[in-house]
Order: C-alpha cells, then sequence, then structure tokens
C-alpha cells in the first residue's frame, strides 16, 4: 500500500515512533469482539471458544473484550446467537468512559448510532433499563442498526432518522457523538481509504464535526457528560473540534483513563494556532501501541 | 419503507382497520400466550412498554418513550399478532433461558440444519417438553430461536438474514 506523502508528512510530526506507525498500517487488523451481556457472560464465551480450539486474547481493559486468533469466528454459535458482536477495540471505548455516569442516567443519546455497536454497548452497559435514543441520518444504515438492536436482545432504545442539527431540542444525562469523519485510523480494515483521502475531505468533516459538537453540547442536561470521538488522525477533526466547542460554550474537558491501555497525549497546537489548556485532557490513540485502529477521545461535562 | 409507530404510550395501537379490539385487549392476548405457551410470566415484563407498528408487529422497548423526534423504530419486534400470536427468534434468544414449557433440545446437526434455513427432523423423545405450535429451540444453553413444531418435525422460522453456516458449537 502506498501511504499518500502528504499523510506521512503531516503524521511524522505527531507519531513517536513514524516507522512503525506506517509500517503497522499495511497490516490487517486483527478481528476483536465483545461479549454481549445481555445474553451471556465473558466465562461462558471463553468455555466455548476453548472447546472449540480457537485461540483468545482477553483484553486487561475491558474484561468482555477479546481479540480472536481465528478470523473466521462468523461460523460461532455464539455469533448466531448474539452472545458475542464484533466490535473493533477502540469502538468500545466511548461507552466505557461513562460507565459510571450510565448508573444514575436514564436518558442517553447515541448521536449518529449505525450500525449500532456503540448503541448495544451502552444497553448493554444499562442491562438495558433507561432509554436510549439512538440516531441516524442515513436511512440505509438504520436498517444495519435496527438488525444489530434487536440480534443483540436491546429493548431500551428508540430509533430516530434525523439529521442532529436539526434534532428537536431535548436534553440528554450522557451523549456519545462518534462523529462521521475522515476515518483515517480504519486504513487497516479498509485498504481502499487513500483512494478519495485529500486535506479538502479532512476540512469538509472538520466544518461539520463542529456544529455537530455544539448542537450536542446544547442538548446536554446540566451536570451531563459527552462523549466526542472520531476514527481518525487529523488535528482539524479532534483537537480543533474541542478548541471550537471551548471557545463558544462552557464546556468542561475531564481526563480520561483506561488502566491497561495505552493511550497517548493530544496535539497542543496546530497550523500555528495554540490549543486552550483543557484540550490537553483529551487523547489520541495510535494503532502501533495496542494493535488497534486509530481513535481520538474527549469527555465534556456540562 | 419508514414507517413510524401508529400508536404508543402503555397499550397497543390498533392492528388494521378492521380489528376492533382494543390496546388494553391485544397486550393482554399477547401477555397471556407467551405464559400460558412458554411460561413466561406478566412480571418479566413489567418494567418494558409493548408497542404496535404496522401489519400486527409488535415490539417491546422503553416503558417512556422520550417526546420530540419522530420515532423509526422502538426496542425489539417480538412477534407479529393476527387471528394467533406469532413470537419472534429475537425474543425467544433473549428469554429464552426463562421458557419452562413447549421448547425442543436439538442435538448439534439439528442445530446446523437450523441455522442453515432447513426445517428439522426430530427422533423419538425429542418432543415430551411440547405441544404442537410455536416452541423455543435450544442447544445446550443457548437458546436458539423459535420454530413451528408439527408432528415429527420443525419447521424453520429463521428470517433469511440470520441464516448462516455453523462450524463451531
Amino acid at each position: 500500500m502506498l501511504l499518500p506523502q502528504p499523510f506521512k508528512d503531516r503524521y511524522s510530526q505527531l507519531v513517536d515512533d513514524p516507522e512503525t506507525f506506517f509500517s503497522i498500517l499495511e497490516v490487517l487488523l486483527p478481528k476483536s469482539f465483545r461479549v454481549n451481556t445481555l445474553k451471556s457472560t465473558s466465562e461462558e464465551v471463553k468455555e466455548s471458544f476453548e472447546r472449540y480450539g480457537i485461540g483468545l486474547k482477553q483484553m486487561d481493559w475491558y474484561p468482555d473484550a477479546f481479540v480472536s486468533e481465528l478470523p473466521d469466528i462468523g461460523s460461532t454459535l455464539e455469533h448466531f446467537s448474539g452472545a458475542i458482536y464484533f466490535q473493533e477495540l477502540v469502538s468500545m471505548l466511548p461507552p466505557l468512559l461513562v460507565r459510571k455516569e450510565l448508573e444514575t442516567t436514564k436518558r442517553v443519546l447515541d448521536g449518529c448510532a449505525a450500525p449500532g455497536s456503540k448503541t448495544t454497548q451502552l444497553a448493554a452497559l444499562m442491562d438495558n433499563k433507561g432509554t436510549i435514543t439512538a440516531n441516524d441520518l442515513s436511512y440505509s444504515r438504520i436498517r444495519a442498526l435496527k438488525f444489530n438492536i434487536e440480534k443483540t436482545g436491546t429493548l431500551n432504545t428508540v430509533i430516530t432518522n434525523r439529521d442532529l442539527l436539526s434534532f428537536p431540542q431535548m436534553e440528554f444525562g450522557v451523549i456519545i457523538l462518534d462523529v462521521p469523519c475522515s476515518a483515517e485510523g480504519t486504513i487497516r480494515k479498509n485498504a481502499e481509504l487513500f483512494d478519495c483521502w485529500s486535506i479538502a475531505e479532512v476540512e469538509k468533516h472538520s466544518k461539520l464535526q463542529k456544529k455537530l459538537i455544539i448542537k450536542a453540547f446544547d442538548m446536554l442536561s446540566p451536570g451531563g457528560t459527552m462523549v466526542y470521538s472520531t476514527c481518525t488522525f487529523a488535528p482539524e477533526e479532534n483537537e480543533m473540534v474541542v478548541e471550537h466547542l471551548l471557545k463558544n460554550r462552557p464546556a468542561q474537558v475531564e481526563p480520561i483513563e483506561i488502566p491497561g491501555f495505552k493511550t497517548s497525549k493530544p496535539v497542543t497546537e496546530w497550523a500555528g494556532q495554540e490549543f486552550d489548556s483543557q484540550v490537553s485532557k483529551t487523547l489520541r490513540i495510535w494503532p502501533h501501541h495496542n494493535d488497534s485502529g486509530g481513535f481520538f477521545l474527549a469527555k465534556v461535562t456540562k | 419503507m419508514k414507517r413510524p409507530l401508529q400508536k404508543r404510550s402503555d397499550g397497543l395501537g390498533k392492528e388494521s382497520p378492521s380489528d376492533n379490539r382494543s390496546p388494553k385487549e391485544l397486550q393482554s392476548i399477547v401477555l397471556n400466550y407467551l405464559h400460558e405457551r412458554f411460561g413466561l410470566h406478566h412480571s418479566k415484563f413489567e418494567n418494558f412498554g409493548f408497542y404496535m407498528a404496522s401489519k400486527g408487529r409488535l415490539y417491546l422497548g422503553p416503558k417512556k418513550l422520550p417526546v420530540g423526534p419522530e420515532i423509526v423504530s422502538v426496542g425489539l419486534l417480538i412477534g407479529r399478532l393476527h387471528q394467533a400470536v406469532k413470537p419472534s427468534t429475537n425474543l425467544l434468544q433473549l428469554f429464552g433461558s426463562q421458557v419452562s414449557k413447549n421448547f425442543v433440545e436439538f442435538q448439534k446437526e439439528q442445530v446446523i440444519s437450523y441455522a442453515k434455513g432447513e426445517d428439522v427432523r426430530l427422533i423419538e423423545g425429542q418432543m415430551t417438553n411440547s405441544s404442537p405450535g410455536y416452541v423455543l429451540l435450544k442447544y445446550g444453553k443457548t437458546s436458539l430461536g423459535c420454530g413451528l413444531l408439527q408432528v415429527g418435525v420443525v419447521k424453520n422460522m429463521l428470517p433469511k438474514a440470520k441464516r448462516l453456516e455453523l462450524k463451531y458449537l
């Protein structure tokens, strides 16, 4: 795979070990899944896979997360029955960051929900209690969302099909905002990504993300918590979006800890712009640190 | 294809213009069926709400719905209600461990056939827990889904999208 030179140039400056970083982007992402605790337990799933002779690696930072040594786990009974759900490791992080908040919050919004990985994980963490509004703009993706909600035995959801920017004004105690992005961090499972990659694409996404983060913040109830995330490396879509929120709203950025998972500091300035000191509490995940996809996370309270 | 719910709240919407039964009546038909057929007592559903969409489709979802946005779908489809109740595979997978009657325990080869979408012939002794009608299919502790039990055979009710070739079970 030939990485575009502008891509290499910009991330050589940001990453700790450019050579290892660029080389892991060529390696296919390992197959990971989450145990759906609405239907099963990690212990039961481990027992079954041991019987099948399929090696599993359980994640210290989230005992319901596993990496399988065999990619063909779509033909297991556990996949059939909805006891496991295929999900990228990094995609499991946003719901985990609000685990505590979910104990007391009954109203949750998943702003860009399809195909439902985070919605179904939130439901499992909430043990099907409370109400999750799972919204997605794309009607064609709603079908996958609905399928996954039903397959996992998720009961506490309503699906809406709106542009989040024109969503009726409502209040939520927890908002998960995993926005559409240039998806540079998914290159390990989508080798064609760079066919249409450009800085213009990054900037187009950044514009929309800035509007989305403001709208989502306005829907947080006082004291509420939002997790903003992307699966891309571009500062324009990550730190600069959080900076935009801080400039325009009285938001507080909360420190994030994921014991057992290697995270990295965010960018503190980009394109001649120095960011608010609160931006330093956000974090980046580089693929070569945990053998995962790339990700960015910000936890914000109102 | 976008079909918002016809009615909501604690009861059901009307099934169709020709169905004169009240929402409360429809809800108790379903609850009584689940209790009588599978031993699933009403109390197992008391924290959830029942919702009716078009074509007799019945959903189990949150008790209270958010007010504001137009809702495309609620919770999960638990079955269809026409002359009788037809439970969904997703419902029986979720509540299967609490089903106390009308279930069939499959053997390995039968599970593989069922997952492919085939009807499954039963062997002697497999029908002892069941009378003809919809049954829960099980394999060990795993609830597989819904089938229609006839004499000596389980008719496959698995939706096409859920079918697959099982290799590990």
